[in-house]
């Protein structure tokens, strides 16, 4: 593909198909109207009294109720972040620190990195932390849960949709379990939200995570929905903004975006929905008339956008002792072919090694290592899955023959 | 439609140069790709723009791009260099520096750290707003780990001696901040002559986008260590997690790039309308300048009035003009603002003030324009019979 810097802008040529809407999905053309009209026009500060302020801060009232609406919530439960991971962030910091003395926290073993991460560094500072396993869907059972509760367990946190294999987790069960306990829990629903209903009554969360990026809005923005009443230690401290639990000047622009995409998401959720399963379920049907697929993830309980997957051969039965294709390679075939999908999360694809998620599950390196992951989107129409499966075969067709290092 | 206000409040937030718009909204629409996605040209081409963007907003500090990463504003870079080196360094002390005038993104950064245990100086200011530097290098003990010193002050944009400051640190080895927020563009920054550590950077004081922010991190002699505050995918090398806005971003560095085109020209007009500005306001008695008269940044200036109430005087102007009493983030609160109490000013005095921030779209005429209303509202509110002023 051929890039170059022109008018400090880079630009490209030849990209046809996107197929990795679980990466981030490209601003909706509306939203795209909403940024630019607050950029030239709603610039001012929020905090300012004079009338740039009270126009700015209007905007983000407005998103504000846009966000709430999407997830039935209440508009003063929502605080804006600068995004997904901060979100996470606040939300396992923002409980953790109300405790002087280091206590229990349970996540599951396929959350996003920026729980698991952000776990990790508080298992550093003394934190007992219980990592759920999960079955071979990426389901965690509401047993296991149950099992994991210690007397000083504070906070449950489960990822609702999870971005590689699709797998949504039975929120309101897990979060029944854990209130009965005494427990806070969160969820992060980055890539659940806009695909499928959220209710934060329904779901019976205490917070919930949210990127716009995942849902036709721009990067730069998220949430965190935090239910009335519960106090959390800001990770970010200043002239206390959002209701002193995230200072800093609002990125207003991202913000109105979100705002404008979560309305948008909120229309179409239904239909949508429906369309992206039908065409998902179209391509797998096309692709495992042909193609040995393993799938990944819970058939029934998954995202609707979203297919995931190993490749055991091309051809049925072929030299079936030999390892699977390596996924990124795979990738990188397609993505010579003008198709761009993945062979796991974004923000683990420069890395080599096998995906932890798909190593939870129960799958074996060779096989976490050959995962790949389509997810579709706004744009994606039936004419582009065709093409795509019939290049997926013959990339893996010609892969095979080739001898391409197989998978570690 | 009633006209709009006179925007004066540029240090608040400025607006966004068409420009920048401009450079931004390709990203927008037509590279929405995610600069993680290293396995698909998508990816690539939002990378490639967050690179170029680096090279661009390092250069205009004299700092290597590996040492730049992105936060999403000034406020998240202070609690990032504050937080992130006493967690690193806490086992070298526990004992930072800083000054009283400071944005509340540096002082409760650092309250924070004195609720852990860790002990904070807040060093005052002189009358004009400067640090005293025989004051910094009493304070500094072994157990010093961090010096934080803003560069131009948000409310009356006073320009602290930055490369005395980074001299003394370096002499006693210990880290040097800067918040450089309302100085970037506006005042030469050189990481490397002024022997600065790290320093905290924010586009939409300079007509970028709001959202958008970086951190500088010295990457050697010394080295600096940060320990993150936001966990997650590892981006921006482990220091900061979370995928990258690439428009905002690209938007950034393009309004680096043009408020450093225009430096050299806008800087001496805005002193030009500052001056203009100082010289009918104080043609009336009892008002009285804040901060330094000459080293501060050009289009700020900050005047406390006599024998009127802060409030009406605000709210008498708001119609006419656009601007603030101080930090916005303050806006809010009614107790007088920190900065000019540590520069000796008497609260019912502080209470009253108005801070004028120009911006590169002011014209001469709106210049007198504000002068001329500020000085009918002034006049008005020391007529009234609750004010009782009686000139000194």
């Amino acid at each position: 593909m051929a890039t170059r810097i022109r008018d400090n802008r880079i630009t490209s040529s030849a990209m046809q198909i996107y197929l990795d809407y679980s990466a981030t999905t490209p601003c909706h053309p509306e939203v795209i109207s909403t940024v630019q009209l607050v950029l030239s026009e709603h610039w001012g500060n929020p905090s300012s009294l004079h009338v740039w302020g009270e126009r700015a801060a209007w905007v983000l009232e407005q998103a504000r109720m846009q966000v709430a609406d999407l997830i039935q919530a209440p508009l003063e439960s929502i605080v804006f972040t600068s995004g997904g991971t901060e979100s996470n962030n606040l939300a396992l910091h923002g409980v953790a620190s109300r405790f002087e003395q280091p206590q229990h926290l349970i996540i599951s073993g396929v959350e996003h990195s920026s729980i698991s991460n952000a776990a990790q560094q508080l298992a550093q500072g003394g934190w007992q932390v219980t990592c759920l396993p999960v079955d071979p869907q990426g389901r965690v059972q509401p047993l296991a849960l149950q099992r994991a509760l210690r007397s000083n367990t504070v906070l449950v946190s489960v990822i609702y949709g999870q971005s590689e294999v699709g797998t949504l987790q039975p929120i309101p069960a897990l979060a029944e379990i854990a209130h009965r306990h005494g427990a806070y829990f969160h969820t992060d629903a980055v890539q659940a939200a806009g695909r499928i209903r959220l209710d934060v009554q329904a779901l019976g969360v205490d917070l919930l995570s949210l990127s716009s990026h995942k849902f036709y809005g721009s990067q730069g923005a998220g949430a965190l929905y935090v239910r009335p009443g519960l106090d959390l230690v800001p990770l970010l401290a200043g002239g206390g903004q959002e209701g002193n639990l995230r200072s800093g000047t609002p990125g207003l622009p991202a913000i109105a975006a979100m705002g404008h995409a979560a309305h948008l998401a909120a229309q179409n959720l239904a239909a949508e929905s429906v369309r992206l399963t039908a065409l998902r379920d179209r391509l797998y049907g096309r692709l495992a008339d042909n193609l040995l697929l393993v799938p990944t993830g819970d058939p029934q309980q998954r995202l609707p956008h979203h297919l995931s997957f190993w490749v055991r051969w091309p051809q049925t039965g072929r030299r079936s002792s030999q390892p699977p294709l390596s996924g990124k390679a795979v990738v990188r075939q397609m993505n010579l072919a003008g198709i761009a999908i993945s062979s796991g999360s974004a923000c683990h694809s420069g890395k080599l090694t096998p995906s932890p998620v798909l190593l939870a599950m129960g799958l074996s390196e060779t096989a976490a290592s050959a995962g790949l992951r389509i997810t579709l989107g706004r744009e994606t129409t039936e004419a582009d899955l065709d093409w795509t499966a019939m290049v997926l075969e013959q990339v893996l067709t010609r892969l095979t023959e080739s001898k391409i290092p197989a998978a570690v | 439609m009633p006209s709009r206000p006179i925007y004066l409040d540029h240090q608040a937030t400025t607006p966004v140069d068409p420009r920048v718009l401009e450079a931004m909204l390709p990203y927008f629409t037509d590279c929405p790709g995610n600069p993680s996605s290293l396995s698909h040209g998508y990816g690539w081409e939002a990378s490639a723009a967050v690179k170029y963007a680096r090279e661009q907003i390092a250069s205009a500090i004299h700092a290597q791009p590996e040492a730049l990463l992105f936060t999403s504003g000034a406020t998240e870079a202070n609690n990032l260099a504050i937080k992130g080196v006493a967690e690193a360094y806490f086992q070298k002390g526990r004992h930072l520096i800083t000054v009283q005038t400071e944005h509340s993104a540096v002082l409760e950064p650092c309250r924070y750290l004195q609720s852990l245990g860790f002990e904070v100086t807040f060093l005052p200011v002189q009358p004009d707003g400067l640090l005293e530097l025989s004051l910094l290098e009493q304070a500094i003990r072994p157990e010093t780990i961090l010096v934080s010193v803003m560069a131009a002050n948000n409310e009356i944009g006073v320009l602290q001696p930055l490369s005395e400051i980074g001299a003394i640190c370096h002499r006693h080895q210990v880290l040097f901040h800067t918040d450089a927020a309302q100085a970037l563009t506006k005042v030469p920054l050189d990481v490397a002559a002024m022997q600065i550590d790290l320093m905290s950077l924010t586009a939409h004081k300079i007509y970028g986008p709001k959202g958008i922010g970086a951190l500088y991190v010295r990457q050697r002699q010394p080295r600096v260590r940060l320990a993150p505050q936001v966990h997650g995918g590892g981006q921006e090398r482990g220091w900061r997690s979370g995928t990258l806005a690439t428009p905002q971003i690209v938007g950034f560095a393009k309004a680096v790039e043009l408020g450093l085109a225009a430096a050299e020209t806008e800087q001496p007009y805005l002193a030009q309308l500052r001056d203009q500005l100082w010289r009918q306001l104080r043609s009336q008695e009892g008002i009285h300048l804040n901060g330094h008269p000459t080293q501060r940044l050009a289009g700020c200036l900050n005047i406390s009035v006599e024998g009127v109430d802060g409030q009406a005087l605000l709210l008498a102007l708001q119609p006419k003009v656009a601007l603030s009493s101080g930090s916005a983030c303050a806006s809010g609160k009614t107790s007088p603002s920190h900065v000019l109490l540590a520069l000796g000013r008497e609260p019912a005095l502080a209470a009253a003030t108005l801070r004028f921030g120009l911006g590169r779209l002011n014209t001469p005429r709106e210049i007198d324009q504000a002068a001329a209303c500020a000085i009918a509202a002034i006049q008005a509110l020391r007529k009234t019979p609750s004010a009782q002023w009686v000139p000194g």
